[in-house]
């Protein structure tokens, strides 16, 4: 067996020294998934004429989209229109001034709005109807009701699935990697190339990703816990 | 540089694609049959509480699952030369076509994340079941076979066909490891014509309806299924 601990351990520092790009390609797109896919599940829920089917149609094709062919297309727009673009807006930048880093942010964000629409509208739906309606019955306007009712009920419904969707950007973050991106796994092998250890590279990088995943599943269990404590011990 | 997207580009391409289709097919062929079969004797080694390999299994499964296909992939691409090859005096590197690689990581994935589900499948379905199945003198395979499985199918079905629709997607990532899949095989008419995005493009379009395809497929399994269940009850 050839496994040189030195190396591994090399791999480890550097993975780590990567992890806040790693955070960065995980958290924004979060943030950004969450705001804009609670917004496309509420017009998709509450059937907004139009804008609902269409929403309907691009979650439902987009996510038939694998985030590798997405990024390099979005990596080939970017490299070959960049100039153009910052020519028309007037700005004094060229593509060799921009880190690529936003080419992946963008890609993650689109998969993570698909997502977690798809996450919020399954806890939107597992609402009773009775709710909407008890909510107008007592003078609530549809915002008062959502705002007050819905949203409040949906939250512990709907954590279990982020969860698994915060855990899936982990992961999927690092495919950037394909573009050039360093983050946690290019980071863990940039040693390996001189040492050629490609093996303790990428179990470092897998040992990061492992470690930073069993964090995130056990801070949701806690999670899971606070946000449920109102309910009547559905999940436990 | 010319023009971005060409139309007659596009087209051009279609026949250059479609046939390394069948390697992206047959990935997921492996993976599906082979990852079944992981995935059953994963799940027997947990509903028995075999001592030992009940904590390898969680092991396994929690990492399979915790680190990302593209790892896995470059683990098994590295690791089963660096392991295998100083033991057994072997040269896997060079012997081993790349997609073999894939066809391994995407078996052992597999394995993990289809007895995630079928675990929980059988889990769904009270105990009483079985037992009322013993109380009147079904072995104990009789009543996995007749009482369990039959109701433990239409609970795994639907996280089962959108771990399929997460199957085809992943294994676009196999071109990082050499194997010219659809993706791999843009790749190269780009390196050749410089011109890829046209290749792209058709790709995505394939994935689309890949996706699509599978999901009515389940969803059409699925109301098959739950209309039986009326029919009984």
């Amino acid at each position: 067996m050839n496994f040189n601990l030195e190396h591994f351990k090399e791999s480890l520092i550097y993975g780590l020294a990567y992890l806040p790009n790693t955070l960065s390609l995980v958290f924004v797109p979060l943030v950004i998934g969450l705001t804009f896919g609670t917004v496309i599940a509420l017009v998709r829920v509450y059937k907004v004429p139009v804008i609902g089917w269409l929403m309907a149609v691009f979650v439902t094709v987009y996510q038939g989209i694998p985030i590798v062919v997405a990024l390099m297309i979005y990596n080939l727009i970017f490299m070959l229109k960049f100039n153009d673009l910052a020519a028309f807006l007037h700005l004094k930048k060229s593509i060799s001034d921009m880190n690529n880093i936003w080419v992946g942010i963008f890609a993650l964000s689109m998969a993570a709005v698909c997502s977690i629409s798809e996450a919020v509208r399954g806890a939107l739906l597992s609402i009773d109807k009775g709710q909407n309606e008890a909510g107008y019955s007592v003078g609530l306007t549809t915002i008062q009701t959502i705002r007050r009712i819905i949203i409040p009920q949906m939250i512990p419904v709907a954590i279990p699935m982020l969860i698994n969707n915060v855990v899936g950007l982990i992961k999927a973050s690092s495919v950037v990697m394909a573009i050039g991106i360093v983050e946690i796994v290019a980071g863990a092998t940039i040693p390996s190339s001189r040492t050629y250890s490609f093996f303790e590279g990428y179990v470092a990088a897998a040992v990061i990703y492992w470690g930073f995943t069993v964090v995130v599943e056990s801070l949701a269990q806690r999670l899971k816990k606070y946000t449920g404590k109102f309910r009547r011990n559905l999940y436990d | 540089m010319g023009k971005l997207f060409v139309w007659d580009r596009f087209f051009e391409n279609i026949p250059k694609i479609l046939p390394y289709l069948s390697v992206t097919f047959s990935i997921v062929v492996y993976a599906t049959l082979f990852g079944v079969l992981l995935g059953i004797s994963i799940v027997l080694v947990q509903i028995k509480k075999i001592p030992v390999l009940v904590q390898i299994v969680k092991v396994y499964v929690s990492f399979m699952r915790g680190t990302p296909m593209l790892v896995q992939l470059m683990l098994v691409y590295y690791g089963i030369p660096a392991l295998f090859d100083p033991v057994f005096g072997t040269n896997i590197n060079r012997e081993w076509g790349a997609v073999n690689f894939a066809y391994v990581t995407f078996i052992l994935n597999q394995g993990a994340f289809l007895s995630a589900i079928f675990y929980s499948a059988i889990t769904s379905i009270s105990y009483g079941q079985t037992e009322a199945g013993l109380s009147v003198g079904l072995t104990e395979f009789q009543t996995f076979h007749r009482i369990v499985l039959p109701q433990m199918v239409k609970t795994a079905m639907p996280p089962f066909g959108s771990d399929l629709v997460g199957l085809f997607q992943n294994s676009s990532l196999v071109f990082l490891i050499g194997v010219t899949d659809i993706m791999g095989r843009a790749k190269t008419i780009g390196t050749a014509t410089k011109h890829v995005l046209e290749a792209y493009v058709f790709i995505v379009l394939i994935y689309i309806i890949i996706s699509l395809g599978v999901r009515l497929l389940f969803f059409r399994l699925n109301n098959k299924m739950s209309f039986g269940k009326e029919e009984m009850g």
